[in-house]
């Protein structure tokens, strides 16, 4: 497939003209198709988290992991500096995300004390504790000190011992190792180990007991709960929150201070509702801006009229209308009659989406028999075609499945999909208007909403991805999502 | 000057814009948040029922806030009190700094309709009593009370007072506590992320060359002028 496609010719609306378009709007809605498809699985970076010890690459001979291998005791006796025993977590700590955080507590703090708790890579030797050599990092229980790659630590914080529960961190956005007693943090240091790190647990005399904490229970120390929004209002920002919270309160507080133009989101959904031909919303939308004190002045009046986004309003809500109503044969009547061009040529991606759309709305209502027959006439020409036959597949699937609303396909089923389906129609519409100029060709395909949204990721990611990958990104689903 | 930024082309960063995954709900979500944030309520329904987004809270809460809004705004705060009371007595009750900033307002249009007795009446009865609990109010209070003392108010130096834009501070003040009151955030979402998209696009910029969206309005990609 081309990624640029060839200039089109005086845009009135001819078949070369539909074509490229056709192969714009076939990357789109066929992939917006797709990405339905796989709507129900987890959204996460994908990345495994820790969620036990390690007990392969532990050092065997001195200590014992529990069988649920949450524990892990010393049966050693201590003698040496290189007897310790070492034991790293099952993953690294994961980074596309603000903060890592985990716990230990110190069942029996044995002859001498000697728990660590800290970070090291894979290659560690697992026979000297964290901190003890270089990119490793621990905080020890029997000095309070802070080891980070010499013999010697430095004073970090208090000792630690038996009913203590310590925790050790990663902060990515100040780049720093943290470290929590019993509740409240006990200090930090930038982290300038690079490279994945394995959550690291130590225990190096006799009898020395500590379990391990990966997230399964509550921590002892706040790291995600924002009290603020458990107590309510009255509460004041000064108040405890959460760790990862307030981090993410200065990046929130340094943004709220960016200033923008005035009233540029009312601007932005206008424009949105007038991409989509939402006519009668964006009239009652009009009416209240205008009407409003003072009346709202939306100053982009220039943007709207250059690219014409008004053009076939009427006729592009009542396309919308009827396909949203699974009026498919009247729409497809209505383009023929309106605008022959798009519906020309039957294996255009509008075509092939009104089509499959008429095999759904016959499948929803349980007209199977009728639904089969329609699929042979006017979808079975598809199969074969690369770009359509997966979706054509998966569409057919619901013949089989006597709940299909059930099923794994029950997306085409969904609102969504007809929403999908009316986008298509709107941008072949828009794309028929004469007055288009070249370099604009592909404003018919995203609102100005979309585009800023999507310079938005992109700018997230790219910074995260030169910042070693760590950190969290934008994810506007994520961000409706979560009450903040 | 030589930099170590990442240079990254036109054609490589509308690869990268095309691969995002963006819904069409969520976009929807974005915009039914701002006309019920906003309060336009019959926007929210068209926006409904074309486009089958469900409005995040209860339409009719929002007309019942909407009229709050506009009877501070044409200055009945009487009126708007009973209707918040009607709507949650506890907005007020856990909201003392609204609650005076209300009664404030309803003295300004007392002074305002030149109805001087019943303004000092209604001074010394009801906002007094919360200018002795809080040092802040007295000194509202006091502020508010210097109106009287000029005949012509446009002398005054705390003449902003009598501004209608005071009127559209109170009424915006209501609107935040309702919308707090009904569990849902007082500002709609969009103008914060426009606010990320410019943090972002300078974050970035720390480290590399890219097509930035210097006008807002319109979403053009520009090329990166070195």
């Amino acid at each position: 497939m081309n990624s640029s496609p060839p200039p089109a010719n005086s845009a009135n609306g001819d078949t070369t003209n539909n074509v490229v378009n056709g192969q714009d709007l076939n990357l789109n809605f066929l992939d917006k198709i797709r990405l339905s498809a796989t709507r129900d699985a987890k959204e996460d970076e994908g990345e495994d988290l820790p969620t036990e010890l390690n007990t392969i690459n532990s050092a065997g001979g001195f200590l014992v992991v529990s069988p649920d291998k949450l524990s892990v005791k010393y049966t050693n006796t201590n003698l040496h500096g290189h007897d310790v025993g070492v034991v790293q977590a099952n993953k690294p700590a994961p980074i596309k995300c603000l903060t890592y955080y985990f716990e230990i507590f110190v069942k029996d703090s044995g002859i001498k004390g000697q728990i660590a708790i800290g970070f090291t890579k894979e290659s560690f030797k697992m026979r000297r504790q964290p901190g003890w050599e270089v990119n490793s990092c621990g905080y020890h229980g029997d000095d309070g000190f802070l080891y980070r790659g010499q013999g010697k630590g430095e004073p970090f914080g208090p000792k630690y011992t038996k009913d203590d529960t310590v925790g050790g961190g990663i902060n990515y956005v100040s780049q720093e190792f943290f470290f929590t007693k019993n509740g409240a943090i006990v200090g930090k240091i930038p982290k300038d180990i690079r490279g994945h790190l394995f959550p690291t647990v130590a225990v190096h005399s006799q009898n020395e007991e500590v379990s391990v904490n990966f997230g399964k229970k509550r921590f002892a120390f706040d790291i995600k709960v924002c009290l603020m929004s458990v107590l309510g209002t009255g509460v004041t920002e000064s108040m405890a929150m959460g760790y990862e919270a307030t981090e993410r309160n200065k990046q929130q507080m340094a943004i709220e201070k960016i200033s923008t133009p005035p009233n540029i989101g009312y601007g932005l959904v206008k424009t949105y509702l007038l991409h989509y031909g939402y006519e009668e919303t964006l009239n009652a939308f009009n009416l209240a801006t205008q009407t409003t004190v003072p009346p709202i002045h939306i100053d982009q009046e220039n943007a709207i009229d250059e690219d014409d986004s008004s053009y076939a309003l009427k006729q592009r809500k009542n396309f919308r209308q009827l396909v949203r109503n699974g009026e498919i044969d009247t729409a497809l009547a209505e383009l023929r009659n309106l605008y022959p061009q798009i519906v020309q040529d039957d294996k255009s991606v509008v075509c092939f989406l009104l089509h499959c759309q008429k095999f759904i709305e016959l499948v929803r209502v349980g007209k199977l028999e009728e639904g089969v027959k329609y699929g042979r006439l006017e979808l079975a020409k598809f199969v074969g075609l690369t770009g359509f036959q997966d979706i054509v597949e998966d569409c057919f699937a619901l013949l089989a499945y006597e709940k299909p609303e059930e099923s794994s396909v029950r997306y085409f089923l969904e609102d969504s999909q007809r929403e999908l389906v009316a986008d298509a129609v709107n941008a072949a519409i828009l794309s028929t208007n004469p007055n288009k100029k070249d370099v604009q060709r592909s404003c018919h395909l995203q609102s100005h909403l979309e585009k800023l949204l999507r310079q938005l990721t992109v700018c997230c990611l790219e910074r995260r991805s030169l910042s070693g990958d760590q950190g969290e990104t934008f994810r506007l689903h994520h961000f409706l999502n979560n009450n903040r | 000057m030589a930099t170590s930024k990442k240079m990254i082309t036109r054609e490589e960063w509308e690869k990268k814009l095309n691969a995002v995954k963006l819904r069409k709900e969520d976009m929807n979500t974005l915009v039914m948040n701002f006309l019920v944030t906003e309060g336009y309520v019959e926007a929210a329904e068209k926006f409904q029922r074309e486009s089958g987004t469900k409005p995040e809270i209860d339409l009719a809460t929002i007309t019942d806030r909407m009229a709050v809004k506009k009877a501070v705004q044409n200055g009945n705060v009487e009126d708007a009190i009973e209707k918040v009371n009607d709507l949650n007595p506890e907005i007020l009750d856990t909201n003392p700094e609204l609650f005076f900033h209300l009664q404030q307002q309803r003295l300004i249009e007392l002074i305002r309709q030149g109805k001087t007795d019943e303004a000092l009446e209604f001074a010394q009865e009801e906002l007094a009593p919360r200018g002795e609990e809080n040092q802040a109010f007295l000194e509202e209070l006091e502020k508010t009370v210097a109106l009287l003392v000029f005949d012509d108010a446009s002398t005054c130096p705390v003449k902003e007072l009598l501004d209608l834009s005071h009127r559209l501070k109170t009424a915006s003040e209501v609107n935040a506590a309702i919308l707090t009151s009904q569990s849902h955030e007082k500002d709609p979402k969009l103008p914060s992320l426009l606010k990320m998209l410019i943090w972002a696009q300078n974050q970035l910029d720390e480290k590399a060359v890219y097509p930035h969206i210097n006008d807002l309005s319109t979403g053009q990609l520009e090329d990166p002028s070195e």
